[in-house]
């Protein structure tokens, strides 16, 4: 079989290599460091770090050769406005992590090239997920992506709660790629051995008992790497140990490569209105779940766990509507929210990352008096913490404007309603640093936050974008529901 | 009454809003030490919102009943959201009321406020836009941005610079509001799908012309709004977040809130509720008015039992914006015309009332009532601009708070005597736990020694308190000019509901 690959097959997988190359040259630049060195910032693996990212990002904007991509690599992957969404999600946090990642390594003594190295890679794999149009492709990218998280959530092997978070998101992750898998091959069996997601969609075998049994399996194993409820008992101890920078990134990037994937998945297989019921359950108890959770916690990386599943739970409701057969395009908020989402949580975890430099801080008390010391800080986390809970004016308003605007006018009423009690809930507990931060003095012993520019920089510009998109969200409405549409044909 | 002046095709309303926000972002580049320039600052800032809402004046015709100086701008296209603001009767004198209260809010936090000083008054500013904001939109989306956006400096303010239990009393404040407007937000995107717009006047139209919702849909809506608005009052049971928020919040914030933040909420019921699901306003009339009934009762009791000075203001608010929602849910020209004045007027009096009990709290730390007395010799002048405030709160003839509860009470009884003798109940209480405040905290006996060398009134508390007495005084002789402002509007919008 003669092996050709055209021009616009290389434009695909542009970003990825990039990401990929990246990585590499950031392992060798580090070759030959001692052992002392971990101490230091290694600005340079940084700068790498982020030339890399620039130029992936910048690969976005390349078009290929021909005009339409179609399937390109025999159907594995694509090259379409949604998937280059999806990869700017992971690209852009990617980015952020790695400005991240020095100074608050080498305050813990542990900095080395692998950390910024796994960032590069895993998001060389996100960017191959967000993209992937069959069976094995997907497989592939989750467990390229899973790996390299597993080795960042267990950074500090030396820490009691990080190999626990590690081993145990290693094993769970392990289980639920068992699922994925068996779906998968279920879902091959049911549709005649067709691998292509466009094969699937055009497969008589969708009224196979067979096929719902592998789709609902398949969902599983995307529930668990979103941290949906009832697979979210690994996210609040995973949090608890990794590195707040590799929380950041996981907290994000995996979440957005993964539900870009489902989304593209659910979009073309369809599934039913019996999924959309089970989906829709899922994203209630999730949204509950997750924010009562978090009503209690005094730990703010456990506290910003439960945040993340509850937000689980509001980005799975355009797919319970895109489900249910008459509005596929309410989807389009998907890409919207996780840009919102992922500015707004980078400008938190920066914060995280700010207080915990040197120390473990991450209790809600360890925040008082902030903005007598560091307003800036305290001001990006403010912002961050008001568009979590979606009020106005932020990111995360129109974001929640957009999938409650959706659930309303295809009639899940219900829905729409548990979505603003759970907002509700939220604003209980986001409040809760908010207080500490502004109307608490600060401690005696409170040491002044010494935030590196890395972290100062992510903080400021993940918070200005997050009011940006707030006030002038048209761009990237239009944006997402394009690229929706790009997929829907 | 105001000559011909030339037009000069200014987004007049844009000014009026947007110039505090613009001032707090300017004032944000102060350095923090210079607390001078940042007092003269937001003055200034403040002081030209006054001016530019003069110019608003200036533009608006007293005889169209319309919507006025509107401008509108596509905001958020795919999602519908129009920058959209007009002005009309109902409206312009509470941004009137916001303009004129804020410089004087501002001169009165000279010396109460010490620490953190800039992010005080960008506080301020940024609620001030909030205010004006909501007072002016005419996009419901863009409503419930500046309603809720006025919420966080609200919270920053009570929780910051508040009394011993700030945290809690703020926190209050934000849930309850919240609850409200997150039920209003699911109801505003809920009539977006029936009827497809935001844009209020279009809503409107829509309501009446075609009956796009059933009496089920429009009891829920209603309900959801009215929630919201009825906490925001606070309308019996829902104040209880009121006294918490008054007493904890410092003087500034007291002012606001009581002067023009509970407005909101019947301003909201004037403006959304009763107007878009009159339907569901009039079947619902008898339990609102049992509700608006209870709290000036039920506030008038609780204010007469109180040792707490600012609480007992703060109850007193309860029972005088009872009269506001009575009369917007008996709506004729007359109660309309009494409610809107009696918001304004409730701004005056208790704003004045608030900022006074600021000044004594500065001078001696407490607020008991029975730490006070006989001081009526000791600063005579501050006697003097109390009792003015007072006796505008309890309706004196010949002051301003007279003429609103006058019509509200006169428009009730034409329709509905026995909630017009309730209510009149109010009126009494009011004089009694007023003036019996008044006996225990300035005449009587001087009993303790530290009030015997409390300074009188300072002038630059006497500038603050002077433009409040001028006001009063001058709607209480003479409020032609601020009825026929409203007038016109109010005609239509009673004729509207009565079609």
């Amino acid at each position: 079989m003669e092996l050709t690959i055209s021009g616009a097959e290389i434009v695909a997988i542009l970003p990825a290599g990039i990401l990929v190359v990246t990585g590499l040259v950031q392992l060798f630049a580090d070759l030959g460091r001692s052992a002392e060195d971990k101490h230091s910032e290694k600005t340079h693996l940084a700068m790498i770090g982020v030339t890399g990212f620039l130029l992936a990002f910048a690969a976005l904007f390349v078009q290929g050769s021909e005009a339409s991509a179609g399937e390109l690599y025999a159907g594995a992957m694509t090259d379409d406005l949604f998937g280059r969404m999806g990869a700017g999600v992971v690209i852009m946090t990617g980015l952020f992590s790695t400005l991240m990642a020095g100074s608050y390594l080498a305050s813990r003594g542990s900095n080395s090239a692998e950390f910024t190295a796994l960032i590069s890679f895993g998001a060389g794999s996100m960017a191959l997920l967000c993209q992937a149009t069959n069976l094995i492709s997907i497989f592939v990218a989750i467990e390229t992506l899973s790996l390299a998280v597993y080795v960042m959530a267990g950074y500090f092997k030396d820490e009691r709660a990080a190999s626990e978070g590690a081993f145990k998101y290693f094993v769970l992750g392990a289980f639920s790629s068992g699922f994925l898998l068996l779906g998968m091959a279920f879902i091959y069996g049911a549709t005649g051995g067709s691998v292509s997601l466009t094969d699937i969609a055009a497969s008589d075998g969708q009224q196979d008992t067979l096929f719902s049994v592998g789709t609902l399996l398949v969902l599983i194993g995307f529930a668990f790497k979103v941290g949906a409820v009832p697979f979210h008992s690994w996210v609040p101890d995973v949090y608890q140990g990794a590195p707040v920078v590799a929380v950041g990134w996981m907290a994000v990037a995996v979440k957005a490569s993964s539900l870009f994937c489902l989304c593209r998945f659910l979009l073309f297989t369809g599934g039913g209105n019996d999924l959309a019921q089970l989906l829709a359950a899922i994203s209630v108890v999730t949204m509950l779940l997750g924010n009562l959770a978090a009503l209690n916690q005094q730990s703010l990386k456990r506290m910003m766990a439960y945040s993340g599943i509850a937000h689980t739970g509001y980005l799975l409701i355009p797919l319970v509507i895109a489900l249910s057969g008459d509005g596929p395009s309410a989807a389009a908020s998907i890409p919207f929210y996780m840009f919102a989402y992922a500015a707004t949580t980078l400008a938190a975890f920066g914060v995280l990352a700010a207080i915990s430099v040197g120390s473990d801080r991450d209790q809600i008390h360890d925040l008082d008096g902030l903005a007598k010391n560091r307003p800036l800080l305290a001001l990006g986390f403010t912002v961050a913490l008001l568009s979590l809970a979606g009020i106005p004016l932020t990111a995360g308003f129109i974001g929640k404007l957009l999938i409650l605007s959706d659930a309303i006018q295809h009639g899940f009423l219900l829905l729409a309603l548990v979505g603003i009690i759970a907002s509700l809930i939220s604003v209980y507990f986001y409040l809760r640093p908010v207080v500490s931060m502004w109307f608490r003095e600060p401690k005696s012993s409170f040491e002044l936050v010494s935030a590196s520019w890395g972290i100062t920089f992510t903080v400021a510009v993940c918070g200005f974008a997050t009011i940006c998109i707030g006030l002038f969200p048209d761009w990237l409405i239009d944006l997402s529901k394009r690229s929706v549409e790009a997929i829907l044909g | 009454m105001i000559p011909e002046l030339p037009s000069f095709n200014l987004p007049v309303l844009t000014l009026v809003t947007l110039t505090p926000a613009i001032g707090a972002l300017l004032l944000s580049l102060v350095d923090r030490n210079n607390k001078a320039l940042l007092r003269q600052g937001s003055l200034m800032i403040s002081c030209l919102t006054l001016l530019f809402s003069l110019l608003m004046v200036a533009n608006f015709d007293n005889s169209v009943g319309t919507m006025q100086l509107e401008e509108s701008h596509s905001w958020i296209e795919s999602l519908g959201i129009n920058y959209h603001l007009g002005v009309d009767g109902i409206s312009i004198l509470l941004v009137l009321l916001t303009c004129f209260s804020m410089p004087l809010v501002f001169l009165s936090t000279w010396k109460a406020i010490d620490d953190r000083v800039k992010e005080f008054h960008i506080a301020l500013l940024l609620l001030q836009t909030g205010m004006i904001g909501a007072f002016v939109s005419l996009d419901l989306i863009l409503f419930y941005l500046f309603y809720e956006a006025m919420l966080i400096p609200m919270y920053l303010i009570i929780g910051i610079w508040g009394g011993r239990e700030r945290v809690y009393a703020a926190l209050k404040f934000f849930i309850y509001t919240m609850v409200g407007s997150l039920m209003m937000f699911l109801a505003i995107l809920y009539l977006y799908q029936h009827a497809g717009t935001f844009d209020l006047p279009l809503l409107l139209e829509r309501l009446r012309t075609t009956h796009l919702l059933d009496a089920n849909q429009q009891f829920w809506l209603f309900s959801a709004f009215t929630l919201s608005f009825a906490i925001k009052v606070p309308l019996f049971p829902f104040h209880t977040w009121l006294p918490d928020a008054h007493v904890q919040a410092p003087t500034a914030g007291s002012v606001v809130l009581a002067g023009v933040l509970l407005k909101m909420g019947t301003y909201g019921l004037l403006r959304f509720s009763i107007p878009l699901f009159h339907d569901a306003a009039f079947n619902l009339q008898p339990l609102m008015c049992w509700l608006a009934v209870i709290g000036i009762i039920f506030g008038a009791c609780m204010a007469l039992v109180q040792n707490d000075i600012k609480k007992l203001i703060a109850y007193s608010s309860v029972s005088h914006l009872g009269f506001v929602v009575l009369a917007c849910f008996i709506p004729n020209v007359e109660t309309i015309t009494g409610a809107i004045l009696q918001m304004v007027n409730h701004g005056l009096s208790t704003g004045m009332l608030f900022l006074m009990i600021g000044i004594i709290y500065e001078r001696r730390h407490t607020r008991e009532l029975a730490d006070y007395g006989g001081l009526a010799k000791v600063i005579p002048l501050f006697t003097i601009f109390f009792l003015i405030a007072v006796l505008s709160s309890i309706g004196l003839p010949g002051l301003n708070g007279f003429i609103g509860e006058f019509l509200i009470l006169y428009g009730v009884f034409k329709v509905f005597p026995l909630w017009g003798v309730l209510a009149s109940t109010g009126v009494v209480l009011g004089a009694l736990y007023m003036l019996n405040m008044v006996k225990k905290f300035l005449f009587g006996p001087l009993v303790h020694a530290e009030n015997r060398n409390v300074a009188d009134l300072s002038p630059r508390e006497i500038l603050y308190l002077l433009p409040f007495v001028v006001m009063m005084v001058w709607i209480g002789l003479y409020p032609a000019p601020l009825i026929n402002m409203v007038k016109p509007t109010l005609s239509l919008y009673v004729e509207m509901l009565k079609s």
